[in-house]
């Protein structure tokens, strides 16, 4: 009665210890899935928020110019309130409307707030008065963080001392926050993550993946055998995967156009330089991870290691700029944050590639970098990438 | 004479603080078989490893068909075809898109890589199988097919590194019968294996590697000669009386006599090999003896590998030492 128990048992236990012993064949797998990955999302949770019960604000270290076009006491007092919270530690003066929207999207100033002339004028006269805040449409979440702090400081303007209260009681006038940006759709920005995640999941995989597997089914040796260059090899499959990548980009975006109605800011040329951009800097780093000899059981860890990176610092969630610590430090050498910035420029904002020339050094820097690195270990470590 | 085709000094090959290859000196002439024989483990595998350039050798030169093995790696590459467990084909490519893929890595000419895959084809009877995808062939047929792809550029240098494992008897002869034809043809063949009797049927000179050592090279005659002692007869002989034995024993360059009835079995030093026979017969027929059968005995070249690398119990502590593969 009890045997075929213990035999399921047995059979358990078998299997536990056959995926024990692959487990520990592979040391790689078990220090990626077992230490680095546990290790590294607590710290940096930990790092990102802080400790617990810490006033932090995101928005405490951001420059935002603070432009007082009317001048009054009233203006005087509201830059006052909001320069001694600890919300707005960097508000920057001397900037004119002009001057903000031009260096908006530049990464100098992420944020402007305008009183103009007459605010004062229709708080003492009981209107509502208005404050325009600009933003980086480029920045997610920067909107809501800016536009919060302000309306959360705005209570501490004193209308005793000073000269209005703010929003309530009734009888007294209402500053109404004026947002100038685009705030996008929920699907707008799922869009770009899905096609960033479509790129990297796949375009990593193609490369790294099919090194591996040519490596375990000695298909690679073959090649290595032959007098194709290790050039050869790398710049034919990177050229094989960009026509994928094509292909794929365009299904994404065609399904997104066609089916879903999504419009695009951008022309498709720079949608495409923008996705290759993504796609070869990932390719680059298939061949480094290629380049270590691990078998395709450790490839996909590392892919899916890989993409919790990116949703969690690239910029997808949380803009960088709003980040604290070693997350925003991460975010900061992270080359496919400054690829998904240019692809939220350019395909939501429709800014043109051209005025994106930092973010577009970055991207080309790391793609020369892991491609020559890359380059350098497939020939030394000939030795690992054969049976 | 015959020109050198390939050529090492002190070839060595260390992984970590083990010589899986020590100080292999080798001289192999051009359209010579040679056979490189040792068990698993022993350093055959890393041997052509290095000689097709997929391993560095730590220490050495070596030139393969005149070219430096080190320097001018790729020229090397175009020298040579390797046929090895480690070294596969596309299984999801088609004969043909293989033969293609390697054909124009080669550099050959269009019409000329179509006229020599169509050539090969036939050759190896691979003409209704070419659209099929190399991962539904028959293991003999996936070993033959590795064989026309190591061919497909006319290499001057074949490696065949355990390439009859896994054959079935019929496909094994054919393979070595065409390997025979091809060193006819003036093609260098290194075959490597760890059984013995292939080198013993095929190849012009063997080299008996151990531990990463090339311990002896020379034709399978002359290794079977440097055995000191060998069984030279076996004979059915019923009823034979001690003194018999004795006097067998008494033999000048008898080594050990066995009496096990009916069978007696007479060892000899390599030099006494020649007249035994004559003696112990002459003995035994003296004696009146009836004689129902006599063999006699040639070495064979496992007992010759056995002697050379130090007996049974030398191969037993290599096994237990459970070297990684050679």
């Amino acid at each position: 009665m009890n045997m075929p128990r213990l035999k399921v048992l047995r059979d358990v236990l078998a299997v536990i210890t056959n995926e024990s012993r692959l487990l520990r064949r592979s040391r790689s797998a078990i220090l990626i899935s077992l230490v680095v990955i546990p290790l590294f999302f607590t710290s940096s949770l930990g790092a990102g928020r802080g400790r617990a019960g810490e006033d932090y604000s995101t928005t405490a270290k951001l420059p935002i110019a603070f432009i007082d076009q009317d001048m009054t006491a009233a203006s005087g007092n509201l830059y006052e309130v909001l320069a001694m919270s600890k919300d707005f530690n960097m508000l920057i003066q001397g900037y004119t409307e002009e001057e903000v929207i031009a260096t908006l999207g530049k990464g100098g100033i992420f944020a402007a707030i305008i009183v103009p002339k007459g605010f004062q004028k229709n708080l003492l006269a009981g209107n509502t008065a208005y404050i325009t805040v600009y933003y980086d449409d480029g920045s997610l979440g920067m909107l809501d963080v800016v536009t919060s702090n302000i309306q959360k400081n705005i209570v501490n303007f004193n209308p005793t001392s000073k000269v209005i209260q703010t929003f309530q009681p009734s009888g007294f006038a209402r500053i109404q926050i004026l947002q100038k940006g685009t705030k996008f759709s929920g699907f707008s920005v799922g869009l770009t993550v899905t096609m960033v995640m479509v790129i990297v999941f796949a375009t990593f995989y193609e490369i790294a993946g099919s090194i591996s597997r040519e490596r375990e089914s000695g298909t690679y040796a073959r090649l290595l055998v032959t007098p194709i260059s290790l050039g050869a090899v790398m710049v034919g499959k990177t050229l094989y995967d960009t026509g994928l990548n094509i292909i794929r980009s365009f299904i994404v975006l065609g399904l997104a156009i066609y089916v879903y109605g999504a419009r695009l800011n951008t022309d498709l040329a720079t949608v495409l330089i923008s996705t290759l951009l993504i796609a070869i800097l990932t390719m680059g780093f298939g061949f480094l991870v290629a380049s270590l000899g691990v078998g395709v059981r450790a490839v996909v860890i590392i892919e899916f290691f890989l993409v919790l990176f990116l949703f969690a610092f690239s910029g997808f969630i949380i803009d960088k700029e709003l980040m604290r610590g070693i997350t925003q430090a991460i975010s900061t050498i992270l080359p496919w944050a400054y690829g998904i910035e240019v692809f939220k420029r350019t395909i939501l904002i429709g800014q043109p590639l051209t005025s994106l020339t930092y973010q577009l050094q970055i991207i080309g820097l790391s793609i020369t970098a892991f491609y020559a690195i890359a380059y350098l270990m497939l020939r030394s470590s000939r030795e690992r990438l054969i049976r | 004479m015959r020109e050198t085709t390939i050529s090492t000094r002190d070839l060595t090959k260390i992984f970590g603080n083990f010589a899986a290859v020590d100080g292999v000196n080798l001289d192999i002439p051009e359209g010579e078989l040679f056979g490189l024989l040792g068990p698993n483990g022993a350093g055959k595998t890393t041997l052509v490893r290095m000689l097709c350039t997929l391993l560095e050798p730590t220490r050495g030169t070596a030139t393969i068909a005149g070219y430096d093995l080190r320097k001018e790696a790729a020229e090397v590459r175009r020298q040579i075809g390797v046929v090895s467990d480690g070294v596969s084909l596309y299984r999801d490519l088609t004969v043909e898109e293989n033969l293609r893929l390697l054909g124009t890595l080669y550099d050959l000419p269009k019409n000329r890589m179509e006229q020599r895959i169509d050539e090969l084809l036939g050759m190896f009877n691979f003409r209704d199988k070419a659209k099929r995808l190399v991962s539904t062939l028959s293991t003999g047929w996936a070993k033959r097919m590795m064989i026309v792809a190591a061919l497909i550029h006319d290499p001057k240098i074949l490696f065949l590194d355990e390439v009859t494992s896994g054959l079935d008897p019929q496909s094994a002869v054919a393979l070595r019968r065409f390997t025979r034809d091809l060193c006819d043809s003036g093609v260098t063949v290194i075959w490597t294996t760890h059984y013995m009797q292939e080198p013993e049927m095929i190849c012009d000179r063997v080299g008996i590697i151990f531990e990463g050592r090339l311990i002896q090279i020379g034709a399978p005659s002359e290794l079977r000669q440097s055995v000191s002692e060998q069984t030279a007869l076996e004979i059915e002989t019923p009823n034979l009386p001690a003194e018999v034995v004795r006097k067998i024993s008494s033999l000048e360059d008898v080594c050990k006599v066995t009496y096990d009835p009916p069978i007696l079995r007479v060892t000899c030093t390599s030099e006494g090999a020649g007249k035994i026979e004559e003696n112990v017969t002459r003995i035994l027929i003296g004696s009146g003896a009836r004689l129902r059968a006599i063999n006699t005995k040639r070495p064979t070249l496992e007992e010759a590998f056995i002697f050379l690398t130090g007996g049974e119990e030398e191969i037993e502590r290599f096994i237990e030492k459970g070297r990684g593969k050679g």
